[in-house]
């Protein structure tokens, strides 16, 4: 790809303002939609959402009232931006449809990424968190076939095996144990740190949107399980976040988010299939563009440093949507049982792990494992999708 | 593929001690059969849609019996709320009435059905978001689990499932006719509500 977009021009910063009619966007039809369209808005929705966030943050911890003014003016459209995109999501979708969607897209782009992802340790951290991910699809699936008498295949098409993964009940670990450690900015591919922001900011929106969402519900169970599985992305987040350079100067965080917001709306528009959704990511392409020479011109005058020293010298191959099921069943078969020590991973239930386990559980059934068995006393079986045959673990084939 | 099948509310092991919690497993149970009439064709597709147009009838009437005037007397601005669905239901029954006049396998059927199911589907989500919740907290607990079982002796009434050996239209002829169900799904609901029945 010869794609740079530090040598690309986008639209003028004033002239990205729109109106009211230019933000009421038709959404997509929930029923006739790709599966992965509504992965990509999901996607970049989470990925505004923390570029208002963190916009926010550095106007905090700024001085100079001009330079507030700035960041001001860019995350106003920004602010647009996220409303244009989140907006395509249909009104008809209920709150679970959005969050099996939700899970779909946490399972396909950590799996993409994982695959994509050259250094290990990151590798690693990707390969660990998916399979929790993957779980949580099938608890909510089950719910949803309780609630709404719907099958989750009717979303997620046949594009993602829905199935146990790790089981959520084992994702509850001592806090401590959920800080990784970081790469390191100057020695790590630039792709590595696209993928991290990527994935962290795809976990913060899910974190944001359960913590929101659960209570709206008034079945019991449904509520209990947006709380666990909640509390699990709050973990996700720490993950995620802990492996960034906290020795990224501001400037530098500032760059690497519109840069990676310029690498993903360029990704989805060469793979949209939805013309009317990939002229959002065209435009917003063309928007992009100009913040990320904003950022730079920050970066140089507060830094003194060049923003190419820090970027890739172009944009990496585009992240991609699409079926990963042969790498995550080689996942099931080999890292079910792992959790985490300190930063890093063992096979064995340690001490501090099992602590918290037995604090959270208090001795009963958690959520998760209570929408199984109430799934089963309704229809006599769970709710699966294995499109690719019997689960790689025996253990947790449906009996 | 798997090839699992959701029972019809009613069919499952649920308690059935929440007429919202039925009806909303009804509203999934209409989606379902609108994709199992898109996804075949002939003898089967007209099958389907039989089926799809009896639970209908079951489900509206037992709504409008039930869950309407409830809204209208309980909410404050219920009656606008409640005259919204009403104009949505309207609407949707003259489609279906369209849809009713054409062979299945005419040309203009799916393209009909789908704006059918558009606003069918918009209306259940209204339903399910202005007027359940204030249904959940207005009535209580045994009220709402009589209704559930009046919805469910209706539907019961009124097959809208495929048996074993009677799946031909003419065996779903012999039912009687949705206005009959209509009836009889009213007599059930309000026997249940303590009206005169």
């Amino acid at each position: 790809m010869t794609f740079n977009p530090l040598e690309e021009r986008g639209i003028p910063l004033d002239r990205q303002l729109r109106d009211w009619s230019e933000l009421n966007v038709e959404p997509i039809d929930p029923d006739r939609c790709d599966p992965y369209t509504r992965c990509r808005i999901i996607t970049m929705n989470g990925i505004e959402v923390e570029a208002i966030l963190f916009s926010h943050h550095l106007a905090r911890n700024t001085v100079d009232p001009e330079v507030k003014r700035q960041l001001a003016r860019t995350r106003y459209i920004e602010a647009q931006q996220q409303k244009v995109v989140n907006w395509l999501l249909p009104g008809v979708a209920s709150v679970l449809e959005t969050t099996i969607a939700y899970e779909q897209v946490a399972v396909d782009l950590t799996a993409w990424v994982a695959r994509m992802e050259p250094d290990p340790y990151l590798k690693q951290a990707y390969e660990f968190g998916v399979l929790e991910d993957f779980d949580h699809l099938y608890r909510y699936a089950n719910l949803y076939e309780m609630i709404e008498h719907r099958k989750a295949e009717s979303i997620v098409e046949g594009l993602t095996e829905v199935m146990p993964g790790r089981p959520t009940r084992f994702h509850h670990r001592d806090p401590y144990d959920n800080v990784r450690d970081p790469y390191a900015k100057d020695g790590t591919d630039p792709l590595s740190k696209l993928h991290t922001l990527t994935i962290m900011s795809a976990e913060q929106q899910t974190m944001n949107f359960y913590m929101n969402v659960g209570p709206q519900y008034m079945e019991p169970i449904a509520r209990r399980l947006y709380q666990e599985i909640g509390l699990i992305e709050e973990e996700h987040v720490t993950h995620y976040e802990s492996l960034v350079d906290p020795g990224e100067t501001w400037w530098e965080q500032l760059v690497n988010h519109e840069y990676n917001e310029c690498y993903l709306y360029y990704s989805f528009m060469e793979q949209e299939s939805d013309p009317k959704v990939r002229a959002v990511w065209e435009l917003h392409l063309n928007m992009e563009l100009e913040h990320l020479h904003i950022a730079c011109d920050l970066m140089r005058r507060h830094d003194g440093r060049d923003p190419a020293s820090v970027l890739a010298p172009r944009l990496p191959n585009v992240l991609t949507f699409e079926p990963n099921k042969g790498y995550l069943r080689e996942l099931l078969d080999t890292q079910m049982d792992l959790t985490t020590l300190g930063a890093g991973y063992v096979r064995d239930a340690h001490e501090r792990f099992e602590s918290m386990q037995e604090r959270i559980h208090g001795g009963e059934a958690p959520p998760s494992d209570q929408v199984i068995a109430q799934h089963r006393s309704m229809f006599g079986r769970e709710y699966r999708v294995q499109t690719d045959g019997e689960h790689p673990d025996p253990a947790r084939r449906e009996k | 593929m798997t090839e699992l099948h959701t029972p019809h509310a009613g069919d499952d092991r649920a308690a059935d001690t929440d007429v919202v919690a039925l009806l909303m497993r009804q509203h999934g149970d209409i989606r379902n059969l609108f994709d199992e009439v898109e996804a075949s064709t002939g003898e089967e597709r007209r099958d389907a849609f039989r089926r799809l147009v009896r639970l209908l009838a079951v489900h509206e009437t037992a709504e409008e019996e039930i869950v309407h005037p409830f809204a209208r007397s309980a909410l404050a601005g219920g009656g606008q709320v409640v005259d919204d669905r009403l104009t949505e239901e309207r609407a949707a029954k003259e489609t279906l009435a369209d849809l009713d006049d054409l062979d299945t396998d005419d040309p203009k059927f799916l393209p009909r059905l789908t704006r059918l199911r558009t606003d069918v589907q918009e209306h259940a989500r209204a339903e399910e978001r202005y007027e359940f919740p204030h249904l959940r907290r207005g009535a209580d607990p045994g009220r709402l689990a009589a209704l559930a079982k009046a919805v469910e002796a209706a539907e019961a009434m009124a097959p809208t499932r495929p048996h074993p050996g009677i799946e031909s239209p003419a065996a779903n002829l012999a039912l009687g006719p949705v206005a009959a169900l209509v009836d009889r799904t009213k007599d059930a609901v309000r026997k249940a509500m303590g009206k005169d029945g």
